[in-house]
């Protein structure tokens, strides 16, 4: 194995030269360190309560239990409202999201991509404009929209500051431009309905694309407390990422509930990362161009 | 099957004054197989795309059959079109790709199956029905555009340059291909290509365009033996047609002749009369000669000039001769493969005065 490694390394062809090799080496430490908040988290999660506030800090647990996981879940049995209630909202608001996301920002990149209409140009600089607001900036006038619409405490106001994702339109139609139209021409000449073309052709030769704006949902929803905070008086109402902030918001210099809180950054980071692993492949496979010559 | 009917067709561009397309007036009969060809950016697709009824018509109607089809969906019009790059659906099979437009017709799933079937059979790729179009080669996909055309059995089909991604050889073979395939299908095919040998070879008709203007309509011999003018004498014919400037004068022997500074050539009697009915002695006109119609002397007894050898390209059969007749003009003369002579080497060079075609100076057009 080796050897064959060797040999190929030897070859004229494969051979990097010097840039390429300073490169190589920039980005493997550049990975390495993008990595280690990563393994930073997992080994964090499993410290026994002395090695947390071992001074100075370690890096890599060196006796690991699930004290942690133990104490979180002693702390969620506390709680008025069960755990998986939580957890059944962020679920239930997540897939949502991402289903709503995706959706409407294909529906709205491909008449931007595809067809000439009037006012395209202004509609996609104003999509676009919206990119520039900070989220701050947005939330009290979010607040009185969510209000006004009589939707406070439901699960619409959940969704509704999410479904509008100007980044997710963005890459949609940047990608849906690489889409030869003759393809799209073809299949309207083969009897397909507009909704059929997109359907049926644009929407899978862009999943890459929708693939990256799921991931980019995803996260989004996930993480995200300012919902629950802002708009839900129920407890039942909030999602399990604003429960897990409640536990660790106040710890700042608090020896309590810190293992708990470890446990609970993995939890809200492993679905991150299995949408991440199961996505990443359609990321990076299929191009528009695969039938085309 | 359907014979086409285009009235007076314009296509603009937005507030452009000059149109695209520009009183495109043809009928085209049932069976047909018409090519248009020209240099790009001469019309020819935007014409079978307004056909196909993906470009808005600007002015001027299309009739498919009887029907008026210029507000008709290109689903509507019972046509098929091949694309230049094949626009095969990336994320179907082949098999998908095929039966698509049958399966949006909702044709039961029997008579799909029976159909993509006999389509792949008839082109070859039964073996590749399972497989992604990025999983085959040129050829493979051209055949699996044409099998997504034909298996719909529509009465026109529409090729926009279908050939030009595929290589020499298989461009040959997928020509042959077609021209069987137009036998067989009994369908109209509209054809469009900037390959003038495409052209002479598929064309029942051929439509010569050049900025959105159609120049000459007419069968390949006709286009190629009389064309209409300038333009179409050099678009058609490889190599090209050679031009000479000259002028028509009376000769001593009482003949009229087509004199430069270098030679004076006798003109042929009909050619002639046609010349005098012109008005054109003691004019200046402009001679056109095919590469086949000039020669060593010793084919043609009369019409002997000198010309110095330039350089020679053996095309197998053939050889074409780069003749300098003075003034930096080249002219091209097509000889046996076996004729040999030197560099800078004096010729006697005649001309087959007989098939010379001349041209108005200024205008182009063939005085006929």
């Amino acid at each position: 194995m080796l050897h064959f490694l060797w040999k190929r390394r030897r070859s004229k062809l494969n051979r990097m030269d010097g840039f390429q090799k300073l490169l190589t080496l920039l980005l493997s430490v550049l990975a390495v360190f993008m990595l280690l908040p990563i393994v930073y988290i997992f080994n964090h999660a499993f410290k026994p309560y002395h090695e947390l506030f071992v001074y100075p800090p370690t890096f890599f647990v060196r006796e690991p239990s699930f004290q942690n996981v133990n104490e979180l879940l002693a702390v969620t049995s506390r709680s008025t409202v069960p755990m998986i209630r939580y957890l059944f909202n962020s679920v239930f608001v997540s897939t949502l999201a991402v289903i709503l996301v995706t959706g409407i920002s294909a529906l709205c990149a491909y008449p931007l991509s595809k067809h000439r209409f009037p006012g395209a140009g202004f509609v996609f600089a104003a999509i676009l404009l919206t990119l520039m607001f900070a989220p701050e900036v947005v939330q009290i006038p979010r607040y009185l929209v969510v209000s006004e619409l009589g939707i406070m405490n439901t699960y619409f106001a959940h969704l509704l500051p999410l479904i509008a994702m100007p980044i997710g339109v963005f890459l949609l139609k940047q990608f849906m431009d690489q889409i030869p139209d003759s393809l799209l021409e073809a299949a309207r000449i083969d009897g397909a309905s507009e909704f059929t073309v997109f359907l049926r052709i644009a929407v899978p030769v862009c999943m890459p694309a929708i693939a990256t704006v799921a991931i980019l949902a995803f996260q989004n929803a996930w993480g995200n407390v300012e919902t629950s905070s802002l708009f839900m008086f129920d407890e039942e109402m909030k999602t399990f990422s604003f429960f897990l902030s409640t536990l660790t918001s106040n710890l700042a210099n608090n020896v309590a509930m810190q293992g708990a809180a470890a446990a609970a950054a993995l939890i809200m980071f492993v679905p991150n990362l299995v949408v991440f692993v199961i996505l990443q492949g359609k990321v990076i496979a299929t191009m528009a161009h695969s039938g085309i010559k | 099957m359907a014979s086409i009917s285009i009235q007076h067709l314009y296509k603009r561009y937005g507030k452009e004054k000059q149109p695209v397309v520009s009183d495109f007036h043809l009928d085209i009969e049932d069976k047909e197989f018409l090519v248009f060809v020209g240099p790009s950016g001469c019309g020819k697709s935007t014409t079978l795309r307004m056909i196909a009824g993906l470009e808005d018509i600007s002015e001027g109607e299309v009739y498919i059959g009887s029907q008026l089809v210029n507000h008709l969906p290109p689903k509507d019009r019972d046509i098929a079109m091949v694309f230049q790059n094949y626009a095969l659906y990336p994320n179907m099979s082949v098999y998908e790709n095929i039966a698509f437009g049958l399966r949006l017709r909702k044709q039961p799933r029997h008579e799909i199956d029976l159909a993509v079937r006999r389509a792949a059979r008839v082109l070859e790729i039964e073996p590749y029905l399972n497989r992604k179009p990025k999983e085959l080669s040129g050829g493979q996909r051209q055949r699996v555009a044409l099998g997504r055309a034909i298996v719909r059995n529509p009465s026109v089909f529409l090729m926009d340059e279908p050939l030009s991604n595929l290589d020499a050889k298989l461009r040959v073979q997928m020509r042959m291909e077609l021209i069987h395939l137009h036998k067989t299908l009994g369908a109209t095919f509209i054809y469009v290509t900037h390959d003038q040998i495409e052209a002479m070879t598929m064309a029942d008709r051929i439509v010569v365009m050049k900025d959105g203007v159609i120049q000459q309509i007419g069968t390949p011999e006709a286009v190629y033996m009389t064309p209409s003018n300038r333009f179409v004498a050099s678009f058609i014919g490889s190599p090209g047609i050679n031009f000479i400037e000259g002028k028509i004068t009376d000769g001593p022997d009482g003949r009229l002749h087509f004199t430069t500074n270098r030679f004076s050539l006798p003109v042929a009697k009909d050619t002639a009369e046609m010349l005098k009915r012109h008005n054109k002695v003691d004019r200046r006109v402009t001679l056109g000669v095919r590469p086949e119609h000039v020669g060593p002397e010793g084919l043609y007894s009369e019409s002997v000039f000198t010309a110095v050898f330039k350089v020679s390209e053996l095309m197998g059969a053939d050889r074409f001769l780069h003749l300098d007749i003075g003034q930096d003009r080249l002219l091209v003369a097509r000889v046996d493969a076996h004729y040999r002579c030197e560099e800078n080497e004096r010729l006697r060079i005649v001309i087959d005065m007989s098939k010379a075609l001349f041209f108005e100076p200024d205008s182009g057009e063939r005085l006929a």
